[in-house]
């Protein structure tokens, strides 16, 4: 009714305010309200105030709300081309890991959630994911058989253990702490600023950069509430989004940074393994995976990207 | 009357059934994990479910027979007729979450998860089918508040 | 003032609802549903309230609920609470209130396996509820003793929420947190059995005699099965065979079994065992499944956020400021579940408190004791609806009983508030 009115765009996350993701998502905001010049604002529900990731993209899709980050890992069960990323080794390096998601392939696996009500908006930086143990140091794929890892519900998670010779057990980020202090699984695999800020250094003292796979976050909108934006209100949140992409990924790095050094000053400690012989074993995931040509036409297409 | 007997205790045997591969699911568990040595990677996911299924539909078998908790401090000092409208309305706006908070809601949901094909992460099994137990209880509840509401007019 | 709109929907149809008798979930559900069909289209709101019902029942941890209340009926049923209430009568029985001593120190030890309350009240309330009856003590006054001691566990490690609230507040110690849990729940426990000693002596309730050592020999032999099962429950949690809510289903099996072999309970009695436990599982999920939605609903409409901003512009003394978020975060508890309360204002209380001084691993025990209090109060409690449906009671009864309890948990909660040691001696002792 009113053309001068503040248009709200509420986005929710699971992660806490003191994550470089809830920053990132800060300096969207304020991005997008001056950009706007005050047309749009954004509020801000961290914390899982509104549900898990995997409930945040079923609202998303309700239409109850509008924006929301979620790990590739999730939202591989919605749209299916995204399991892409839960294969092993997929990405050569970090430098190689941005030259695809901020190229065409990036961009049409964003394109691909469209037909799920869920528009992509751009690609968060989540590091890669390594092993931590409670007790048992880990050198080689090997040291791994017959260890009990918490994997995350992602049916890509799973098989990338299981090709280690792990027995993958699925237990809830919640449970997980307890978990391994009592036992129940012998270790868990995450990235550095989730094994320190999640305090699971405290009980598991070994942790094994080998970077066995990079799924980054990825930040989508409701089609329900993109479809009625003009062009110009899109690019104006296309374009606050891809600054906060630039300042989000800054703010990870020294995160990164800051973690591993809390960490071993926590007597946590911290080895970097030849990662050939776990790259080696897992090519069966992918392999696995290839028989889906879909999934099939997007390794090679990575593969392909210099 | 025969009809509602007849659906209580084809729900009592859902809902025992239910039971009870609850707790085979989470003792087979531990049993894989502990001594297989090879955790089993879809019942913790089972367990979620089957919970969501027991607690949905158990919530509809336990309102047609009028035993979910209320604060009935107020109320009992009513006189007998008075009493009686305030039962009709209780049952009224229980039939209409039952209508709108349930059935139509939870069939959009259902209709949202199965035509975006969103399937469970270790079963595969589409999440629709999960939710289906929520309009599925609302329709219940909507028919024994219909005959509960038959029975409070004569 | 339009930011008000969204709280007078929620709190004026919640409370007419509930004057007139509706039960209490459907409350929950319809004055969610309300609010959100002002806020947002009608389908969105219908769909919405839909899968917070049904996701709110989406987690692992839940499972502790129907398995102990499963186990505590085949218990009851199958011969087994009966000769361990036996053997534990022959040891404080001659107590005032002894029973009522039993389930308050069970409820403390159940707390520190299961780290759930609403498992532990189930449990304890199937259990003890019925010998309690037996004995002479009043329905709603052992129901009040259940539900409050039951709460105990959220501060005597282990603790789901308390991990939850390490998560939410961006990495308080968890073995810090754990540590300083014990002296301030040990002492509310202490506190409760005084109430209940004063209570039995003031309502002249049956004391037992004193047991000769034979008595007390030969019924513990009778329970030394039965008493296994502790042992199974705790061996297996802290040899990490299996997980706290794993240890419920175990409870279930092991039960089962031991009622066979007694042969108190029959393959034929057991559906009608299995419906019963079903029926109080689904009267408490329906609940919580409301209560999830409602939290969603306060969440998305900042109402928790508003109205602490409000009472927090009022002063800026130290005490008084202490004071105030007690006395909000008990009006959270009175309306909200444990775990989202704790995700909700963790953020927005513990930069105000830690700028004021406070240890965060302090503030976290502060925070527990005070939504232990709000889980057993009306309308949204999830362990006082255990409680009371297990019971087979009202809200109204039970809580006159209920008032002397919250009255010394009140005590408990300034004492550990404002004599930050109580909280912080352990883990300093321990370094952690
Ligand atoms: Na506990
Ligand atoms: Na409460």
């Amino acid at each position: 009714d009113n053309l001068n009115s503040t248009r709200v765009i509420r986005l929710g996350h699971g992660l806490s305010t003191s994550h470089s993701v809830h920053q990132g998502m800060v300096y969207f905001g304020e991005q997008l309200e001056e950009i706007s010049g005050g047309k749009f604002k954004v509020q801000i529900y961290p914390s899982q105030q509104l549900g898990t990731e995997r409930q945040c993209l079923e609202l998303l899709q309700i239409g109850s709300l509008d924006m929301t980050k979620v790990s590739a890992g999730v939202l591989e069960n919605f749209s299916p081309s995204i399991k892409v990323f839960g294969i092993p080794y997929i990405f050569k390096d970090k430098a190689h890991t941005f030259r695809v998601l901020d190229g065409p392939i990036g961009e049409e696996l964003l394109n691909g959630t469209e037909e799920y009500w869920l528009k992509g908006l751009g690609y968060y930086d989540s590091g890669s994911r390594s092993f931590y143990t409670i007790n048992k140091p880990v050198e080689k794929p090997n040291d791994l058989e017959g260890l009990k890892i918490r994997v995350m519900e992602s049916q890509t998670a799973i098989d990338m253990v299981k090709s280690f010779g792990g027995s993958p057990t699925p237990i809830s980020w919640g449970e997980l702490y307890t978990a391994l202090q009592q036992g129940v699984v012998d270790g868990a695999e995450n990235n550095p600023p989730s094994f320190y800020l999640s305090r699971h250094y405290e009980v598991c003292k070994y942790y094994i950069i080998d970077e066995h796979t990079v799924l980054p976050d990825v930040v989508l909108m409701s089609t329900h509430i993109w479809n009625t934006l003009n062009e110009e209100e899109q690019n104006w949140i296309q374009t606050a989004l891809d600054l906060s992409v630039i300042e989000q990924r800054r703010l990870w790095m020294e995160s990164e940074q800051e973690s591993l050094e809390a960490v071993k000053a926590a007597g946590v400690q911290v080895s970097y393994p030849d990662k050939s012989p776990f790259s080696e074993m897992s090519k069966s995931v992918a392999e696995e995976y290839g028989k889906d040509p879909l999934i099939k036409s997007f390794i090679d297409k990575i593969k392909n990207t210099d | 009357m025969k009809v509602r007997a007849q659906i209580d205790s084809v729900l009592e045997k859902i809902l025992v059934i239910i039971m009870s591969l609850m707790v085979v699911n989470v003792l087979w568990q531990v049993f894989s994990r502990y001594l297989l040595g090879d955790p089993s990677s879809f019942t913790d996911e089972l367990a979620r479910y089957l919970m969501i299924w027991v607690g949905v539909l158990g919530a509809a078998y336990v309102a047609g027979k009028g035993n979910h908790v209320a604060i009935t401090y107020f109320t009992e000092k009513l006189s007998p007729s008075n009493f009686k409208k305030v039962q009709i309305i209780i049952n009224i706006t229980i039939l209409s979450f039952a209508i709108l908070g349930m059935f139509i809601g939870g069939s959009r949901l259902v209709y949202i998860t199965l035509v975006l094909e969103q399937l469970s992460p270790a079963l595969k099994i589409p999440l629709g089918a999960v939710y289906s137990v929520i309009p599925i209880s609302g329709a219940l509840i909507t028919f024994y508040k219909i005959l509960d509401l038959k029975k409070q007019a004569q | 003032m339009i930011e008000f709109l969204p709280v007078i929907i929620l709190v004026f149809s919640f409370l007419v609802l509930l004057t007139m008798g509706v039960p209490v979930a459907w409350c929950i559900a319809m004055s969610s549903l309300f609010t959100l069909m002002v806020a947002m289209p009608f389908s969105a709101a219908t769909t919405t309230v839909s899968q917070r019902i049904g996701t709110g029942l989406d987690s692992f941890a839940l499972l502790a609920i129907p398995f102990f209340i499963l186990s505590g009926q085949i218990m009851s049923n199958g011969g087994i609470a009966h000769r361990l209430i036996s053997f534990a009568k022959t040891l404080v029985g001659f107590l005032p209130g002894g029973l009522a001593l039993i389930n308050i120190v069970s409820a403390m030890m159940m707390g520190a396996i299961a780290g759930s309350a609403m498992a532990s009240a189930s449990a304890m309330g199937t259990i003890l509820g019925p010998e309690m009856e037996k004995e002479g003590y009043s329905k709603e006054f052992g129901a009040a003793v259940n539900i409050t001691s039951s709460t105990t566990g959220l501060v005597i490690p282990p603790s789901n929420t308390l991990i939850v609230y390490s998560l939410a507040s961006g990495g308080v110690s968890i073995a810090a947190l754990f540590l300083a849990g014990y002296i301030p729940g040990i002492l509310t426990g202490l506190f409760m059995m005084m109430v209940a000693i004063f209570w039995a002596k003031k309502h002249k309730y049956p004391v037992g005699k004193r047991s000769s050592f034979n008595e007390v020999f030969v019924k513990f032999v009778d329970a030394v099965p039965s008493l296994l099962l502790l042992v199974i429950v705790i061996g297996g949690i802290i040899g990490g065979v299996f997980t706290a809510t794993e240890a419920s289903a175990v409870a279930v099996l092991y039960t089962l079994l031991l009622s066979f072999y007694y042969k108190e309970l029959s393959l034929k009695d057991l559906p009608k065992v299995i419906l019963e436990s079903t029926e109080t599982t689904a009267i408490v999920m329906l609940l919580i499944g409301a209560s999830m939605c409602m939290s969603w609903v306060m969440s998305y409409e900042n109402i928790p956020q508003d109205i602490s901003n409000f009472l927090l512009s009022i002063s800026d003394n130290r005490i008084i400021i202490l004071l105030m978020i007690n006395v909000i975060l008990l009006a959270v508890g009175v309306f909200m579940d444990a775990t989202p309360a704790v995700l909700i204002f963790t953020p927005i209380f513990l930069p105000i408190v830690t700028e004021l001084g406070m240890d965060p691993t302090h503030f976290g025990i502060v925070l527990m004791l005070n939504l232990c209090i709000g889980l057993c109060t009306p309308p949204v409690g999830s362990v006082l609806f255990v409680g009371v449906g297990i019971a087979k009671t009202t809200i109204s009864k039970v809580i006159k009983p209920l008032i002397p309890l919250f009255l010394v948990m009140i005590l408990s909660l300034l004492l550990v508030t404002y004599i930050p040691q109580l909280s912080l001696w352990l883990p300093e002792l321990f370094g952690v």
